[in-house]
């Protein structure tokens, strides 16, 4: 029965879920989704297709930053895109590795990966370009 | 590791079906992503730490093997989000709807979407990639 219920999705009332870290995660995941639909494509739109890596420069990235509204979306893309892929990442990897200890390892090591990455990223948003 | 083994053993010895297809897209198409975001990440941020250096980082992606990877990359951020839309659809939004036929087809539909949004994509930066390439455009 709780096998049919799992493969069916059918459950007339679900057990209500215990919110773990876990939990919220998994949740972020799929609201951050939706939010990163727009921004990487409209992203990618622009950089690749629309100007390309061509006739990108500093001067480039120096005119784009100049407008504030710039600044915050590029800042929206650090925030979620990397967040989401960092607990991608994650997930993915736990899948593989099961062991308490490896996966308390796995984790401290992602989320300095995280850390390090967004603070390298912020520093720039933040920052600007330097001439 | 031994999951890791009999994953793969698994992946080569069975014959998957769309959810499977659809899982296994997404898990390769969000690490490359994530390869990506991460170099793009550091790259971006020589503007501030090193100006000097950015053209010559910028000049990487000039290369023609990134080129054709970047096109490849357009191809994992479409289907990546698309098939993300049909996951959070079914779990958050219609999580009753969902059934096994209802899931074959929304993966092929997702695919076929991403395939034709992809389609302008591969044409201009393929193009891009010729003209860069072969054509001598600078």
């Amino acid at each position: 029965m709780a096998l049919r219920n799992a493969v069916t999705a059918q459950t007339p009332s679900p057990a209500p879920l215990r919110r773990s870290w876990l939990t919220v995660a998994w949740t972020l995941m799929r609201l951050s989704a939706i939010l990163l639909v727009p921004l990487v494509w409209g992203h990618v739109l622009i950089q690749d297709m629309l100007v390309g890596v061509h006739k990108i420069s500093l001067d480039y990235v120096a005119m784009r930053w100049a407008s504030l509204g710039w600044r915050a979306y590029d800042a929206g893309l650090l925030c979620f895109a990397f967040a989401h892929g960092s607990n991608g990442l994650r997930q993915v990897l736990e899948d593989y590795i099961h062991g308490r200890t490896a996966r308390r390892v796995l984790r401290t090591l992602i989320f300095l990966f995280w850390l390090s990455l967004t603070a390298l990223g912020a520093a720039a948003v933040i920052g600007g370009v330097r001439q | 590791m031994q999951s890791l083994i009999k994953f793969t053993y698994a992946s080569t010895h069975y014959r998957p079906r769309e959810g499977m297809i659809a899982f296994l897209l997404h898990r390769i198409s969000g690490l490359a992503v994530l390869l990506f975001l991460s170099l793009h990440i550091v790259d971006t941020s020589l503007v501030y730490f090193f100006p000097q250096s950015y053209g010559g980082a910028i000049a990487l992606y000039r290369l023609p093997g990134f080129m054709l990877a970047e096109i490849a990359l357009m191809a994992g951020v479409i289907y990546h989000g698309l098939n993300g839309f049909r996951i959070a659809l079914f779990d958050l939004v219609l999580p009753s709807a969902w059934t096994i036929q209802r899931e074959r087809l929304s993966v092929r539909l997702t695919i076929l979407l991403a395939a034709i949004l992809w389609l302008p994509a591969g044409i201009i930066m393929g193009g891009n990639f010729i003209g860069y390439t072969f054509l001598g455009w600078h």
